[in-house]
């Protein structure tokens, strides 16, 4: 056994980074796209007749009792299957849409029915329809509700990346699994491997953990 | 869809959900004992203790990397520190690894969120610290743990799926061996959804049953028709 390298971890270290770079590309246009998606089937949810608000909750219940590994491997396979070609990146951010969309729904949900019955009942009553009363009331003051929970749920997201790595998009965890296997370097890399991941999310726990005291306050 | 494979697969699975449910509840079983002891351990430690700082750096590190990560420094690092065990302990190990960050998490939350005041007022009617722990705390703090430790329970069956990346022959991998022999994709990933979503549904509906049934007691409402 011999011991840490300095050298091979500088060596290393620009794929690393580069890697790490896609990491955070994808999980920032998942983000995006998910938090997008949850307030439309939130939308959805709240406002819709019986049969599409079952659906979203079907939606909702598969994306949350499948493992995301099973559900990266589903779209992966059934993408192509219904004619859309995608590279491994952007199928990756795909994968990770469906996922992180599930969990935002019922964040988005349980923040507008956490409000005061009486808001919507308010709006209601003051003319506004149930549309506007959502997007115009319930929605302004759901959304600081939603803050602490949602990064949580978006660290959740860029760990879950790591997933993509079987499906061969080339972010941090795939890279390092080459330089593991091509090049017998193990601890060097998991040290990096874990630090980088331990920086991008432990940016956003603490962001989570910020907005957490000030929605108490 | 073939359903006719679909038939022919299934008995196929049944071990590989097997072996899932093995080894989520052995290590469920491992993590619930050393999470909520160290947990409640560290709820009545102060950072002037020696021991909270390791074990803050803990959870801190199991809840900042994701779980393929941990499942490779395990499979990886144990054999280099002399450990040799069969792809499915590496498993059990990296799992149980992973939840007792996060049952630390739950276990301390549980027991800090019980009011301060029980304590106080338990020691001032003349109980001994244990007793106040044992007695008064931790029958209300088990209470609040059952929520947050059956979602732990869901996302440990969810997880031990990537135990696949290490050839544990768990319900995946053994899926995903089958599709590389007939090409069956959308059928044997339709397979799994069935048999994954059930286990997971099932086991909400036992939170919801344990917390609104055994648990049910009033523990943390104020008895306010006793004060006179």
């Amino acid at each position: 056994m011999t011991g840490l390298s300095l050298d091979v971890m500088l060596d290393i270290l620009p794929k690393m980074l580069h890697a790490a770079w896609v990491t955070i590309e994808i999980c920032a246009l998942t983000i995006v796209f998910s938090v997008a998606m949850g307030f439309l089937l939130a939308t959805v949810r709240l406002l819709g007749g019986r049969v599409s608000s079952t659906a979203v909750l079907c939606f909702v219940e598969f994306t949350r009792g499948v493992p995301q590994l099973v559900q990266i491997a589903l779209i992966y396979f059934a993408l192509p299957r219904l004619g859309l070609f995608l590279n491994e990146f952007w199928t990756g951010v795909t994968a990770l849409t469906f996922i992180g969309a599930g969990y935002a729904v019922e964040i988005i949900r349980g923040a507008v029915q956490s409000l005061d019955n009486g808001q919507r009942e308010n709006a209601v009553a003051l003319g506004l329809s149930e549309r506007q009363a959502l997007f115009l009331v319930l929605y302004p003051q759901a959304i600081r509700r939603t803050l602490p929970p949602l990064t949580n749920e978006l660290a959740n997201v860029v760990k879950a990346s790591a997933l993509l790595s079987v499906i061969s998009v080339n972010e941090l965890m795939h890279v390092s699994h080459a330089i593991i296997f091509e090049e017998f370097i193990v601890y060097e890399v998991l040290i990096e491997l874990a630090v980088l991941y331990v920086v991008i999310i432990g940016c956003l726990v603490a962001l989570s953990r910020y907005l957490e005291e000030r929605a108490k306050a | 869809m073939d359903f006719g494979y679909m038939i022919y697969a299934l008995p196929r699975l049944l071990p590989g959900l097997w072996v899932t449910i093995e080894v989520s509840a052995i290590s469920l079983a491992l993590a619930l004992i050393i999470g909520v002891t160290l947990g409640a351990s560290r709820s009545f430690m102060t950072m002037r203790n020696p021991l909270a700082w390791p074990l803050d750096g803990y959870v801190w590190l199991v809840r900042c990397t994701p779980i393929i990560v941990q499942i490779y420094a395990a499979y990886l690092l144990l054999p280099k520190a002399g450990i040799r065990l069969d792809a499915f302990w590496v498993g059990v190990i990296a799992l149980t690894f992973n939840s007792v960050g996060y049952q630390i998490e739950i276990a301390r939350a549980a027991i800090q969120s019980v009011g301060k005041g029980q304590l106080e007022a338990s020691l001032s009617l003349g109980l001994s610290q244990r007793q106040a722990v044992w007695l008064v705390i931790m029958p209300q703090a088990l209470k609040r743990m059952i929520p947050g430790i059956t979602n732990e329970m869901s996302h440990l069956v969810k997880a031990s799926s990537v135990l696949s990346v290490i050839t544990v022959l768990e319900l995946h991998k053994v899926a995903s061996n089958l599709q590389i022999q007939s090409f069956k994709f959308l059928e044997l990933l339709a397979l799994q959804a069935l048999l994954y979503l059930p286990l997971i549904l099932g086991m909400s509906r036992l939170a919801s049953y344990l917390e609104h049934n055994v648990f049910a007691f009033e523990g943390t409402r104020p008895h306010t028709e006793e004060v006179r």
